[in-house]
């Protein structure tokens, strides 16, 4: 199978599921966007493993890597700054704004700690043993 | 800091080899066309496997496809 054939499976796959989930959420039924993710995930794998050609390769894992790696930088520092502003405007002026400053500190938070957990994990999984 | 840069023979070694296609090349590389494209035109520095799978496919040493220039 070419990756053009690939990606047009892959927009009707799409298609069908966000029909699904919109009609799901629509008639007030919340299990039904679970199954049919998955669904939508394993039919989506099994026609991948049919294309041929490369389509990812080390080039692109480099560009996701270096875009990975600004995006976390822009929303922490932006997070972070917005957050602790509307912490402060919560604490004088706005109260309602304060859970909000609190939601996306501790996302920063919880960021910084994945980041670091990956971190510890890549660095021994590529050090040299002694 | 002096500057460093890899240069290549990416372009010429293709059209020795029987005017192969940056496709062709891709395939044998394992790689995409973008990548071939890309290194022809020194916007990217490949890894030494994917720059050992190059040379393999030209049937030639890493050295003569890519050279080391400080």
């Amino acid at each position: 199978m070419s990756f053009k054939t690939f990606t047009v499976i892959k927009m009707f796959v799409v298609i069908i599921m966000a029909g699904l989930v919109g009609w799901a959420v629509v008639s007030g039924n919340a299990l039904i966007p679970i199954p049919v993710a998955i669904a939508a995930l394993v039919i989506l794998l099994l026609f991948r493993r049919g294309v041929k050609e490369v389509v990812v390769d080390e080039r692109i894992y480099s560009i996701g890597e270096k875009a990975s790696l600004i995006a976390f930088r822009v929303f922490g520092i932006a997070a972070a700054v917005i957050g602790a502003t509307l912490v402060a405007l919560g604490q004088k002026t706005l109260p309602e704004m304060a859970p909000i400053g609190f939601t996306l500190t501790y996302s920063v938070c919880g960021l910084m700690v994945i980041y670091y957990i990956a971190y510890i994990y890549y660095n021994k999984r590529y050090s040299g043993k002694k | 800091m002096p500057s460093t840069r890899i240069n290549n023979q990416i372009r010429r070694l293709r059209f020795d080899h029987g005017e192969m296609t940056q496709e062709e090349l891709a395939q044998r590389a394992g790689c995409t066309r973008q990548t071939i494209i890309a290194l022809e035109q020194s916007k990217y520095v490949p890894s030494i496997e994917l720059a050992f799978k190059i040379a393999k496919a030209f049937g030639v040493a890493l050295e003569e496809v890519f050279q080391y220039e400080e």
